[in-house]
């Protein structure tokens, strides 16, 4: 039987994962919403957002949190021509499955040149506080960990704001909620569709920098991380922002605490039989409406 | 047209199984023709994973046979004859491995093979050798399975296996007076032959001597986040903390766990702490924490110090453990060929297996020797941090330092 303070390090452990996986979930959730797109490169961009960090603090001295400065944008513009000039020229009819095997590509090219550049070689940020920590009521709470997980709340705090405040944010949810209908009262729904898309590859790049700061990266990562962060977004609701949130929290607590008995290895399938049983008994999600009416 | 490609597909099948059972039969009475020309090279055939997964290492053990063969021919060669490398890359894929050393064997006809790099293809590699009765000597395969094939003519070219490596420390602990020793102990391993038989190598005989095993934590070789498995650990409070690590996870366990502030009065991580770049790795909180090792630069054997000059000269670095392997591979086949006085297939290859098998070779790594399954009759040294150096602590009359136990706060 697991001691107290062992389910107590558990859960802080837990949440402190659970936010990553929300932000990195954000993203990838946005853009099925927008265009029904699932876009299995996401991870791939997550982990060139990682090296990225990790090149300039190694190479350039830089605190990776500064990397984030030109990341984000870069990101951003990337996620913009992404949609213009290759998923946009999908047929509506097809796009769901095409946009699988387009997607499939360019996550292989992505890890196809970062091995190209910077070999196979597990690689990992050396920061002087790497292994600093403190205590909050009997558990440990590592410096990075806690850092990551700010980026994360904060990043996802703003695109809840620019989601619910802006007249982008309300276009987008238009273009999310109804297509057709978000035209009909003059939105540029392609145009609208691009940010959107590019808003989903800045949270990679956000979540590829947080990601850096305390665990080991190497090209081929991010096969490691698409699986869990599809389960994610079919829990919380296909298209849902705070329905992936959620879903992420609870599961990465979840996996977390099924560390104890099982050990890391089967812990890791609480995703897949997530999946299998949102699938079988509430394919919509258990917390956004079918996709993403509601938001 | 069915039947006709039908039948043209047979004719071909026959074809190819006559030619194979031809050339199968030339290799069987070869020996004299091929060996016949004394200035020919003696060509070493090796596959070695030069791209994919196991690429790093892989391009040390291949510096590590150039630097053999250099060395060997600036000293003008074996019997009179210069030394040749055939190296293919198999991509670290198993598969290519067995294609690889059949057509080194079959096609391309060199003198002799020596191993691929990891456990992993060492197996399926010496598998075609042995078909083909050839010499297998190979600087990677250190895992217990490696030796539980039954391989006739597999030798492992460095002082111990896996489950070796922490012997010298084992007995140290053992001996210690019972209220010093360690009570309970914290295992976690990666889930490869290598890694976790280091750690259970430990295992077996610190629990036969009585210590408690409290955590035993097998993990993915992928695994980057490790703050659960270190959570564990740090619960437990266990005494002394043993991983069966690699490099990378071996520095992500170290500070997860000293991100949760466990202080245990041991640590040893095989592999990882050995690693130049170490120390900068976990923010240079090193201190007390032990590693068993196979090669140092410093081990005043004869030939390291000629090693390590010529290799430094040739390469511009000092080799680590991985290039001294493939040297001393390389060496116990230059010492069996000089002593035998034959390099080619055939009937040569049985009296090279059976001089190894029955005689000590000076190497790198100091006299090695080897049982009837090819496991070398030795141990690994202990390595230990002390005041910011890794040094030689175990065994006794190798030390460079005294054994620093309970070790200080990390």
């Amino acid at each position: 039987m697991p001691s107290g303070a062992l389910l107590f390090q558990s859960v802080i452990l837990g949440l402190l994962l659970g936010g990553l996986y929300a932000l990195l979930a954000a993203g990838l959730t946005l853009y099925f919403g927008i265009m029904r797109v699932v876009m299995i490169a996401h991870s791939a961009f997550l982990i060139l957002a990682a090296y990225l960090a990790w090149w300039s603090h190694s190479r350039l001295g830089i605190d990776p949190l500064l990397s984030l400065l030109v990341t984000v944008p870069l990101f951003f513009a990337c996620g913009v021509l992404l949609q213009r000039l290759l998923l946009a020229r999908l047929r509506p009819a097809t796009m769901t499955m095409m946009s699988v095997l387009l997607t499939f590509a360019i996550a292989v090219c992505v890890e196809g040149l970062l091995g190209y550049v910077f070999t196979g070689t597990q690689r990992r940020i050396q920061l002087g506080y790497g292994s600093a920590s403190f205590e909050v009521l009997g558990a440990r709470v590592a410096v990075v960990k806690l850092i990551a997980f700010g980026l994360a709340a904060v990043s996802l705090l703003a695109l809840y704001l620019l989601m619910k405040r802006t007249t982008f944010g309300w276009a987008l949810r238009a273009t999310i909620q109804h297509r057709d209908a978000a035209r009909l009262v003059g939105i540029d729904t392609d145009r609208v569709a691009g940010f959107g898309f590019g808003l989903g590859l800045a949270t990679a790049a956000v979540g590829g920098t947080a990601l850096s700061l305390d665990t080991t990266i190497y090209p081929s990562l991010h096969w490691h991380w698409i699986g869990p962060l599809m389960a994610i977004i079919v829990v919380g609701g296909l298209g849902s922002v705070p329905g992936a949130a959620a879903a992420a929290m609870v599961l990465g607590l979840l996996q977390s605490l099924l560390q104890i008995p099982l050990g890391t290895t089967w812990a890791q399938t609480v995703f897949y039989i997530a999946l299998f049983a949102t699938l079988a008994f509430r394919p919509q999600g258990f917390f956004g409406g079918r996709l993403a009416q509601r938001f | 047209m069915a039947t006709s490609r039908t039948k043209r597909t047979r004719w071909a099948t026959a074809l190819g199984a006559t030619m194979a059972l031809a050339l199968g039969a030339c290799g069987g009475d070869d020996g004299g023709p091929s060996g016949g020309g004394t200035d020919e090279p003696i060509v070493v055939g090796i596959s070695l994973p030069l791209t994919g997964d196991f690429s790093e290492p892989g391009k040390g053990v291949q510096r590590g046979y150039e630097a053999w063969a250099k060395i060997t021919n600036d000293k003008g060669g074996l019997l009179g004859r210069k030394v040749e490398l055939k190296i293919l890359d198999d991509q670290s894929n198993a598969d290519r491995v067995v294609s690889d050393y059949e057509q080194l064997i079959g096609q391309d006809q060199v003198d002799i093979v020596v191993g691929p790099f990891s456990t992993r293809l060492v197996v399926p590699a010496a598998r075609v050798a042995e078909e083909y009765g050839m010499l297998f000597v190979e600087p990677a395969g250190a895992a217990e399975e490696v030796f539980q094939q039954g391989f006739k003519n597999l030798f492992y070219a460095a002082p111990a296996v896996a489950n070796d490596h922490y012997n010298h420390l084992a007995e140290y602990l053992l001996a210690l007076p019972a209220d010093q020793r360690p009570k309970t102990a914290a295992y976690a391993a990666m889930d490869d032959p290598f890694a976790q038989g280091t750690a259970y190598g430990l295992k077996e005989k610190l629990e036969a001597g009585g210590v408690r095993t409290v955590v035993d934590e097998v993990y993915p070789p992928n695994t980057t986040d490790f703050s659960s498995i270190a959570a564990k650990i740090a619960a437990s409070k266990a005494d002394i903390v043993v991983g069966g690590s690699q490099y990378q996870d071996g520095v992500n366990l170290i500070v997860a766990l000293q991100q949760l502030n466990y202080q245990p009065k041991l640590a040893a991580f095989s592999t990882a702490p050995t690693n130049p770049e170490f120390a900068a790795a976990i923010g240079n909180k090193t201190e007390g924490i032990l590693a068993p090792t196979g090669y140092t630069q410093d081990a005043k054997y004869p030939s390291n110090v000629e090693f390590v000059e010529k290799y430094t000269a040739q390469f511009g670095s000092p080799p680590e453990e991985d290039e001294a392997n493939a040297y001393t591979t390389g060496q116990v086949v230059a010492a069996a060929i000089t002593a035998v006085g034959c390099a080619e297939q055939g009937e040569c290859q049985k009296k090279l297996i059976d001089w190894v098998r029955s005689n000590t070779v000076e190497t790198v790594v100091g006299p090695l020797s080897w049982d009837e399954t090819g496991k070398p009759k030795g141990a690994h040294m202990i390595q230990q941090w002390v005041k910011g150096e890794i040094q030689i602590v175990l065994p006794e009359d190798a030390k460079e330092a005294d054994f620093v136990y309970p070790k200080p706060a990390w």
